[in-house]
């Protein structure tokens, strides 16, 4: 869940990687032109001041994943390196296979390929993949990173390798044992789908003789085709071959290039300009999505080379408003606020329908299994546009049940947002179409980079926060608990206090465990039209994106589960 | 015979050309040639074009039905972008309207004009008073006070001003609505001027405190001193009136750098918090259109560029104007 850089519009979506199936590309955007070749370097630039976690156990936004997954580091198992569909597979990686489940799905074991090693030619074995998990136990010094393997592994009380005492170590090498070239982890409960949450780079291996904590963030060890030759913060990442990767031990990993730049620190608008102009080395490289004010330009004035080298694209995200729900306690007031929005201008603002459909949930319809049309509260415009009517009425209803929140939103609710131009003009409508309804909004603007800290900032008081998700797999178990749940990462809604919560909580915790998977889908869907009919958090879109690549770069598809590239197979045409 | 003291020569009834001379104060001759100057006649009439904007704000976007804050989606086409040529100008909307929005973008500039004007002024009003008093006080009292003054001045000078206020831009908006000034703008906008006030006195100050050092030798001061005169008269009577024109000068000239400095906070996102208009935030906002949307970046750019230009052209032909020694060519 870690936080996605907040960028232009509408990409609030705390981050998290993967979503089975469909990226939408519909340009042909593979290689389709000419063999694909060695050399030359890829560049890709962004206005990040570095990759937020370089160290594998705190790696955690789609596109860093896919970065740092494609090239650095791997992990038990990998998605498929594929366009469309295939590409949401999975296949072993450091694995042989993916995995084999017994007791039900409460033990897994792997088994490691053969001539892996790290990039000082040192054998990977089972013992630096068991310790680059347990890090991610240590919570303290390895932030941001998913937290699946705490949640899943049958350990208690384990702090991580750093402050473990002798007996929790041993715990922790009990659950997850290592038997010669297997590793086996034994879980809490059955999970069906445990060889995806292997893909994450929780389960990638670290050296323990070169583990410094927090600093491995800037020097970790690689154990893919590239090690890094310098990284400057704001500056720039350079990676190179690793002599010592095996290509006989990588099924997935094809390192066309001979190096890969990361260009940091890069205002936004440059980006655009600079991929738009494809000169120079610019040719070469790759960007993180276009500006909203740019789409136009790229994709409707008819300049089909543009067009060639872009493509718009549903990634994986979901987009919504979270409510406080301890300060809107009153449904009909999150009903009221809902339908007051004028969800179309807010689109508008954040670039148009280029930016995603509107959403009826927070479980995208990629998620086929897991995803129902929801019913929508009475009064809802499909076309987004805001019912004040309805709106109206559910206030006067709200004024006789719960005349005290009605009173606070009247006096000002707190609306926090990330300090940008494009929120700034969000915020405006928001204003306009609360003030309709007679409430009121008292701004707080955060500084962008501030913004996930601030909100998930137990003390922070706010009324109304933004909210963005994506699915760590192809279930939902990695969206409905993660945020209506108190054990969620990414829970802004506080709605423990509910009187549903108990009862919401038990019908999680009973769809989380069901190993039928068609069955444990409808239980989301139910679950999803649970969180609808309550309001806790406001749907808002399913996400689209846009990426723009130079005209001399190979193999540009869109990696459906990440929604970004395929970095580590990009080549120089 | 000679004209050289005035420009009103009259035919007498005897053919003889006689001359009238006529005394004329320093104000007056610094009017004369002022009113010479197209320019600086055309930038007053600019100036004063921009204050009767901004102060009727309100009454003109009431006339021609406009709004800042309205939202107008059906002027926007899929993209959240202006439809139509040139930023959406139309006869509804003069100037088109804002990007994503929908916003009237003449109704913007012109509260823009407001917040920009009020921080113009108000800083300019402030460093001046400050300026002028700690200047008068070093000049005239000169030794160690004037030391200990300059030094002062000089760190004032020195200290990275710019980096100070962006990093102390939230704390102290914090700090000022604690202390009883109004949420949101009204804090922003004092912390603004106070910030201005705190560095920009110093320039004031120090020309000041020159021509107090040097007007204290003069022999008028002399003979009021002489004749009994005490501090007060001598400051007060003596030394200010002899100030005023560099001090105007000085006015004329960091009016419009003030503006500025709002304009280039707001666009740094330090400035006035939406939905007010200001034309920093506007800026901010437009450079991203460049390429989608010129018009939109166009207009606040024009209208800053404009004000600060007349309001420089106003600076210098004021300076001329009040300098005898001055013999700039006008067109």
């Amino acid at each position: 869940m870690t936080k996605r850089r907040i960028i232009g519009a509408v990409s609030f979506a705390l981050a998290a990687s993967v979503l089975a199936a469909a990226c939408g590309g519909g340009s042909d955007s593979g290689g389709g032109d000419g063999e694909a070749k060695k050399g030359g370097t890829i560049r890709i630039l962004t206005s990040g001041e570095q990759i937020a976690h370089l160290d594998p156990q705190r790696n955690y936004t789609g596109s860093d994943l896919a970065f740092a997954g494609t090239t650095m580091h791997r992990s038990l198992t990998s998605y498929k390196y594929e366009e469309g569909d295939a590409g949401s597979e999975i296949a072993g990686d450091l694995a042989t296979d993916t995995g084999t489940a017994s007791n039900e799905g409460k033990t897994w074991a792997f088994t490691l390929r053969d001539g892996i090693t790290f990039e000082d030619g040192s054998a990977i074995t089972c013992a630096d993949v068991a310790y680059g998990v347990s890090r991610s136990f240590a919570t303290d010094v390895i932030t941001d990173g998913p937290t699946y393997a705490i949640s899943y592994i049958d350990v208690a009380d384990y702090p991580g390798p750093y402050t473990a005492t002798a007996e929790q170590q041993a715990a922790y090498d009990k659950a997850v044992a290592c038997e010669g070239n297997t590793i086996t982890f034994n879980l809490k409960n059955p999970v069906a789908d445990f060889n995806y949450t292997t893909t994450l780079l929780t389960f990638s291996p670290v050296p323990k003789a070169k583990d410094n904590g927090e600093k491995y963030d800037m020097n970790p060890v690689s154990s893919g085709p590239y090690k890094i030759e310098s990284y400057e913060v704001g500056k720039s990442l350079v990676l190179v071959r690793n002599e010592n990767w095996n290509a006989d031990s990588d099924e997935l990993r094809k390192a066309y290039a001979d190096s890969i730049v990361y260009e940091f620190g890069l205002e936004e608008a440059t980006i655009d300009e600079r991929m738009i102009a494809d000169a120079g080395d610019d040719q070469f490289a790759v960007s993180e999505g276009i500006q909203p004010e740019n789409l136009q330009t790229i994709f409707e004035n008819g300049d089909e080379a543009l067009k060639a080298r872009s493509v718009d694209y549903y990634d994986p995200y979901v987009s919504y408003t979270n409510l406080n729900n301890e300060n809107l306690s009153c449904y009909e007031v999150r009903k009221a606020i809902y339908l007051a929005l004028d969800r179309e201008a807010l689109r508008k603002a954040g670039g148009g329908p280029y930016t995603g459909d509107f959403a009826d949930g927070f479980v995208k319809p990629a998620l086929a299994l897991d995803y129902a049309k929801s019913t929508m509260p009475e009064g809802y415009n499909t076309d987004g546009s805001a019912n004040v009517e309805a709106a109206k009425a559910a206030v006067a209803e709200a004024e006789t049940k719960c005349p005290d929140v009605v009173a606070r939103a009247k006096s000002g609710l707190n609306f926090y947002y990330p300090d940008t131009p494009t929120w700034q003009k969000s915020l405006a409508i928001w204003q306009d179409n609360l003030g309709a309804i007679g409430f009121k909004l008292k701004p707080e603007a955060v500084e962008p980079s501030q913004y996930w800290p601030t909100v998930m900032n137990p003390e922070t008081d706010y009324d109304i926060a933004r909210g963005g998700w994506a699915p760590d797999w192809a279930n939902a178990s990695t969206v409905i608990p993660e945020l209506f749940t108190t054990g969620g990462g990414f829970n802004l809604t506080r709605n423990s206090k509910d009187a549903d919560y108990a009862e919401f909580e038990g019908l999680v915790n009973a769809a989380k465990v069901n190993l039928d998977r068609v069955a444990q889908g409808k239980q989301w869907q139910e679950l999803n039209q649970y969180v609808v009919d309550r309001l806790w958090a406001l749907p808002g879109s399913f996400l689209k994106a846009q990426s723009i690549w130079g005209s001399k770069v190979g193999n540009t598809f869109q990696w459906g589960p990440f929604g970004a590239f395929c970095f580590g197979n990009l080549y120089v045409k | 015979m000679s004209a050289t003291f005035t420009d009103t020569a009259t035919l007498a009834s005897d053919g003889t050309v006689g001359v009238v001379i006529e005394g004329k104060s320093p104000r007056q001759l610094a009017w004369m040639r002022f009113r010479r100057d197209k320019f600086a006649l055309a930038a007053a009439g600019v100036i004063l074009f921009y204050i009767f904007a901004a102060a009727f704000a309100p009454v003109i976007c009431a006339v021609l039905g406009i709004s800042p804050y309205e939202l107008d989606g059906d002027a926007l086409n899929d993209f959240g972008l202006p439809k139509g040529a040139f930023g959406g100008i139309s006869s509804e909307h003069w100037l088109g309207v804002e990007p994503g929005t929908g916003r009237d973008i003449l109704a913007r500039l012109l509260y823009g004009a407001r917040v920009s004007l009020l921080v113009g002024f108000l800083g300019t009003l402030l460093t001046t008073t400050i300026g002028v008093m700690i200047g008068i006080f070093a000049g005239y009292r000169r030794g160690k006070v004037d030391a200990v003054v300059g030094r002062f001045m000089d760190l004032t000078l020195a200290f990275p001003s710019f980096l100070l206020i962006i990093a102390l831009t939230r704390p102290f908006t914090q700090r000022l609505e604690s202390l009883g000034v109004p949420e949101g703008n009204p804090a922003r906008l004092t912390y603004i001027v106070l910030v201005l006030a705190t560095f920009g006195w110093v320039y004031v100050a120090r020309v000041v405190r020159g021509q107090t050092l040097s007007l204290r030798e003069r022999e008028f001061v002399e003979a009021a001193r002489a004749s009994g005169a005490g501090t007060g008269h001598i400051v007060f009577k003596q030394l200010l009136p002899n100030l005023w024109a560099p001090v105007i000068v000085i006015v004329s000239l960091s009016l419009p750098g003030y503006v500025a400095t709002e304009s280039t906070l707001s666009f740094l996102g330090l400035g006035m918090l939406p939905p007010a208009a200001s034309w920093g935030v506007m800026l901010g906002d437009s450079v991203k259109y460049y390429r989608a949307d010129p018009t939109y970046l166009f207009i606040p750019g024009v209208a800053l560029i404009v004000l600060v230009l007349a309001f420089n052209i106003l600076g210098d032909a004021v300076r001329d104007a009040l300098d005898p020694k001055a013999d700039r060519q006008t067109l």
